[in-house]
């Protein structure tokens, strides 16, 4: 049992790491060769100038006229994805971690306020599976895939968060807290939480159809 | 977002008429066609779309799409069906092309028959919901992805299929024949000479500067706009041709039904009309899915990444005629008017701003729908819709309420529409809803409010 | 062709220059419009309005005798001569140098001329029938529909024809096929969806054609057979002899070029189209795209080096087959290139390029900034004319005949080179 928290804790922090980067480069990598053999189209209208312009827009908070027809979503949503990012880089028992491996380090979060984003970001996800059966539109799209994404998510910041209070057994929490951070990272490349390497580039590529060839606006 | 308080009721309470319409409309062509399909040709044609004629594009839009329902505010048929679910675009595609991915083709004729009303009478293709789709994903490519299945397994709607069947043979939209076309506009030639004792509508004139091109229903019913445009041109001084082959006709219905070869033989004919009479631009009448055809679609299937003329579209040309001061206005246009943005020219070309210039240099009193430009709301008769027919008249008023609630918040007493399916669409909802408003085309303002007289450069 | 070299050398080579006032014609008649210009470049020819729907054609500043309501399609034909479509009480006929066929109909139009001018065609409607009509004699047979006219250099026409009546929107008549290449008049046999671009072989004894089959299924048509392969699109096919027949097919999403129902070129292109035989047989060439958007020429198979992002928009071979010249865009611009060689002239307009037999000599009018110009084998020889028609080249290749507008006066000029 040691062993395996042991391989937990230590190599397959790398692997899930290698597998997270390296799929969604390997994916990204077969998404240009793709492109290239069955779209080759798609290069003759894409431009750095629209693509950048379009996600420029859409990083903007409210801008979109989208967004502002649902603000609190929107709005939840936008926090949410910067936590998402924030919490993990900036966490100060990460950055000992990355310390250890690397020899860098950076300024941390105060530990109560990251505890607070942590609850946060619990919270939006919280949000988001009972506006997946509040909102009819919403509901009609969803499936249970939808859910399990929202689960796999939260698992990483609820058991952070147990294990930060030490509410239960602690060293499990921990091992549990890797286990499912490792399993997040390594789903990226192989669902569709993927969208965060495809939804740039498909905005890039509409952001360059408008810009470019329609002389319009995409937001 | 639409006004709650001002939502229309249907005058007729034609809603629940429309539904049971809707269950009862039955087409000849589709009908037909489903009785042909076997399982296995569903299958290996479903296949054959989505395995060789997409591609990374496709795969990231189903990889991509979060389900997270933004879409759904773009879409004018989820706004005028009370918000029903089904009507949001993302539903569009879960109930299509999705299922149809994940049965690996083994759909049933039901499901199939749905899918043709889906992506041919409930999708206008205008691209409103790719703008609200925080990552951009086309859900018109995948409803045309539909449409192109439906094309091959034979199961497209009947009117609109009749009218890719003219294109074919024809080269146009209306079965016009080659004599008919050159003697509506030698019609309209020797009609405008009352006005001006000199005017020429020059037939195949080598090295014009500008070739003139409409749509088949102008000189199938609506000559006079054919006309006007030859009364601008004369007054204007431009050296301009028409050309007496086939080709001169811009309009692109297989572009929407996924008949793509078809597609790309008509745009073919089209330029290359244009290259042997050696013209330096296209100026075309006020139609959308036409400038679509031309400018973005039926270009792209020759290997063209872009015309190879430069395509005018009026609205861009009127402006053009104006700033030049090559014709001026005698008196401006009384009338309170409003303006319906195009998809296909708007969000498909930007020309919104340019049209509101020529509004303001046309008309005294102008008031914007809202909302507009690139946002304005879709006729509901774009995309092919109108064109599957009246058989289907009915649900696309009910289908249009949201566009008549605009309308009429508005005020306007005239709405300038210049698009022809925008145009017939619009009509149709006016006198559906009652909502006292004449509808005219840009070019019918500007005939009406120019000075009849001949431009002299440096005068 | 024979017969065209003959009259081109009794043209008048030696007289420098040549003058006819057009513009003042003008003051003598309402309205003038575009001007047309004979062969031979002895005369230039315009349709005149004289009074309220009376109009007739002015050459050399004689009118033709007949006075109609409309004239229109007014081309150059042999003997230096013109032919227009006439009308006069709502009938119309074919007008030869002011002299007016026997047969009338309802309308008339597509003018089919013979390459050496002495053949003439057309198409025609009289009840809401349809026909071709080739030196005033009409076909026999007519019918309720008629598109895509041709006619050989003998005179032999064809037409795509529907022999069976169909409902408004009646879709499964159409998908049954209702339409039948007419030849002289004749409908053949076999129907089809579509039918487009009769080709003939040099001796139009040969018929090929594209056809659609089923709502997806295109194949070629060469004489009373289809070929056995089915593709995804065809264009117009062409003869290289009696027995061999080329036509562009596309498959698999790409476009390839079949020989005889087989595949002939090795390469696949992203178009291919404007297939294009040297008179003399030797060479087959045709426009091609590779990559998407990328234009170019492509000659046995072998693609130019050259190459442009806008659109070749035609092809031309000297009749030996030494020199191919193609009219070309790229960035806004119209341009020449002749053998893979561009003449960067940057021009808004490029028109018919011309070329000497031996292919030493190209010719072509070009339009820079509303000016017309003369270029010859790349060296500017004419410029500041308002209008000028497709030069001629002498047979021996050491003049050109320039027919062209300056100052509102025509010129036609004999240039050495």
């Amino acid at each position: 049992m040691n062993s395996f928290i042991a391989f937990i804790m230590g190599p397959m922090v790398w692997i899930s790491a290698i597998i997270f980067l390296g799929g969604l480069l390997f994916k990204f990598i077969g998404i240009i060769q793709s492109v290239r053999s069955k779209e080759p189209y798609v290069f003759s209208y894409l431009t750095v100038k629209h693509s950048l312009r379009s996600i420029g827009a859409w990083l903007i908070p409210f801008f979109p006229k989208s967004t502002r027809l649902s603000p609190v979503y929107y709005g939840i949503s936008y926090v949410f994805h910067i936590f998402l990012f924030v919490i993990p880089l900036f966490l100060a028992s990460h950055i000992v971690l990355f310390n250890e491996a690397f020899q860098i380090s950076w300024p941390a979060l105060n530990d109560g306020v990251a505890d607070w984003l942590s609850l946060a970001v619990i919270a939006a996800l919280v949000f988001f599976a009972i506006r997946r059966q509040m909102v009819p539109e919403v509901k009609y799209l969803t499936s249970g895939s939808d859910y399990l994404l929202i689960f796999l998510v939260a698992l990483p910041f609820i058991t952070g968060y147990l294990a930060y209070h030490q509410w239960f057994a602690y060293r499990w929490m921990v091992v549990a807290h890797v286990l499912s951070g490792e399993l997040m990272l390594i789903m990226i490349p192989f669902s569709r939480f993927s969208h965060m390497l495809t939804a740039p580039l498909t905005r890039a590529y509409m952001g360059s159809e408008f810009g470019n060839v329609r002389h319009a606006r995409d937001w | 977002m639409q006004s709650q308080d001002n939502t229309m009721t249907d005058p007729s309470n034609e809603t629940k008429q429309a539904e049971k319409a809707k269950q009862k409309a039955t087409d000849p062509a589709i009908e037909a066609g489903l009785e042909r399909l076997t399982p296995e040709r569903i299958k290996k044609t479903i296949n054959q779309v989505l395995e060789k004629e997409t591609g990374p594009r496709f795969k990231a839009y189903v990889e991509t799409c979060m389900r997270c329902g933004l879409c759904a505010e773009a879409c004018s048929y989820f706004l005028s069906n009370d918000r029903d679910p089904r009507f949001m675009p993302a539903a569009k595609v879960k109930n299509t092309i999705w299922e149809m991915l994940v049965k690996k083709g083994e759909v049933s004729r039901d499901f199939l028959r749905e899918a043709v009303r889906i992506s041919h009478l409930e999708c206008n293709v205008c691209k409103r919901c790719a703008m609200y789709c925080p990552f951009g994903i086309d859900i018109a490519y995948m409803m045309l992805l539909v449409r192109r299945i439906c094309h091959k397994l034979e199961i497209t709607p009947q009117y609109i299929q009749d009218t890719v069947n003219s294109h074919s043979v024809t080269l146009n939209q209306m079965w016009v024949k080659d004599d008919e076309w050159i003697d509506t506009l030698q019609w309209q030639e020797e009609d405008a000479r009352e006005e001006f004792e000199d005017l020429q509508i020059p037939l195949d004139k080598m090295g014009a500067d500008i070739m003139y091109s409409v749509i088949a229903p102008e000189p199938k019913f609506q000559a006079g706009l054919i006309y006007q445009t030859a009364a601008m041109m004369h007054a204007a001084g431009i050296d301009w041709t028409m050309p007496s082959t086939p080709g001169w006709d811009n309009s692109n219905m297989a572009m929407y039904t996924g008949d793509n070869e078809i597609s790309g033989r008509i745009a073919k004919a089209f330029f290359e009309t244009a290259a042997k009479l050696r013209v330096k631009r296209i100026v075309m009448g006020e139609c959308g899915h036409a400038f679509r055809s031309v400018y973005d679609m039926g270009n792209r299937w020759n290997s063209w990444v872009m015309p190879p003329f430069e395509v005018v579209h009026a609205l861009a040309f009127y402006h053009e005629l104006l700033t030049e001061g090559r014709i001026t206005i005698a008196e401006k246009y009384k009338k309170k008017v409003t303006l319906h943005d195009p998809c296909n020219v708007s969000r498909g070309r930007g020309l919104h701003d340019k049209a509101r210039e020529v509004v303001n240099m046309v008309c005294e009193d102008f008031v914007d729908m809202v909302p507009n430009r690139e946002h304005n709301f879709c006729c509901g008769a774009g995309g092919g819709v109108i064109n599957c027919g009246p058989p289907y008249k009915g649900e696309r008023m009910v289908n249009n309420r949201n566009k008549a609630e605009q309308l009429a918040a508005t005020g306007a007493e005239v709405l300038i529409a210049p698009c022809h399916n925008c145009h017939s669409g619009l009509e149709d909802i006016i006198q559906h809803y009652d909502l006292k408003m004449e509808i005219k085309f840009l070019g019918d303002l500007m005939y009406e409010t120019m000075e009849k007289k001949i431009y002299k450069p440096g005068a | 062709m024979n017969r065209k070299m003959e009259e081109k050398r009794s043209w008048d080579w030696h007289t420098e220059l040549t003058e006819i006032a057009f513009e003042e014609w003008k003051t003598r008649f309402n309205w003038v419009q575009a001007p047309r210009v004979s062969m031979d470049g002895e005369r230039i020819a315009a349709v005149v309005n004289l009074d309220e729907m009376a109009f007739t054609v002015c050459v050399n500043g004689d009118v033709w005798e007949g006075e109609y309501e409309k004239v229109w399609s007014l081309t150059p034909v042999s003997e230096n001569g013109f032919a227009a479509f006439a009308a006069r009480d709502e009938e119309w006929t074919m007008n030869v140098n002011g002299t007016e066929w026997s047969n009338w109909c309802d309308f008339i139009w597509n003018m089919m001329v013979s390459p050496d001018g002495t053949r003439l065609g057309a198409a025609f409607q009289t009840d809401s029938e349809y026909g071709v009509i080739v030196d005033d004699v009409p076909w026999e047979d007519r019918y309720e529909n008629m598109t895509g006219a041709v006619m050989a250099p003998d005179g032999t026409s064809a037409a795509v024809v529907q022999v069976e009546s169909m409902a408004a929107a009646d879709v499964d008549a159409f998908k049954k096929g209702v339409f039948c290449v007419a030849r002289n008049g004749k409908a053949m046999d076999r129907r089809f969806l579509n039918i487009w671009d009769i080709s003939f072989d040099a001796d139009a004894r040969n018929i090929a054609c594209g056809v659609r089959t089923d709502r997806e299924t295109y194949g070629i048509v060469q004489n009373n057979s289809v070929w056995d392969n089915r593709f995804e699109s065809v264009w117009k096919p062409a003869f290289l002899d009696a027995d061999t027949l080329l036509a562009p097919v596309r498959s698999g999403g790409k476009w390839h070029l079949y020989k005889n129902d087989a595949p002939f070129w090795a390469n696949a292109y992203d178009q291919l189209w404007h297939l294009t035989i040297s008179p003399d047989g030797s060479q087959v060439a045709a426009i091609v795209s590779s990559p998407f958007g990328r234009w170019t020429v492509a000659v046995n198979d072998r693609v130019w080096q050259q190459s442009w992002d806008t659109m070749v928009a035609d092809i031309h071979f000297s009749a030996d087959g030494s020199c191919l010249a193609a009219v070309y865009k790229h960035k806004e611009f119209w341009d020449l290139a002749v053998d893979e060689t561009p003449w960067h002239m940057a021009a808004d307009m490029v028109f018919v390029p011309r070329i000497s037999k031996d292919g030493s000599v190209v010719a072509v009018v070009v339009e820079k900034q509303g000016q017309y110009q003369l270029v010859v084998n790349k060296r500017v020889v004419a410029s500041g004319y308002r209008f000028m028609a497709e030069p001629v080249i002498s047979p021996d290749g050491t003049k050109v005949m320039l027919k062209g507008i300056e100052n509102g006066i025509y010129k036609r000029k004999i240039i050495g080179l």
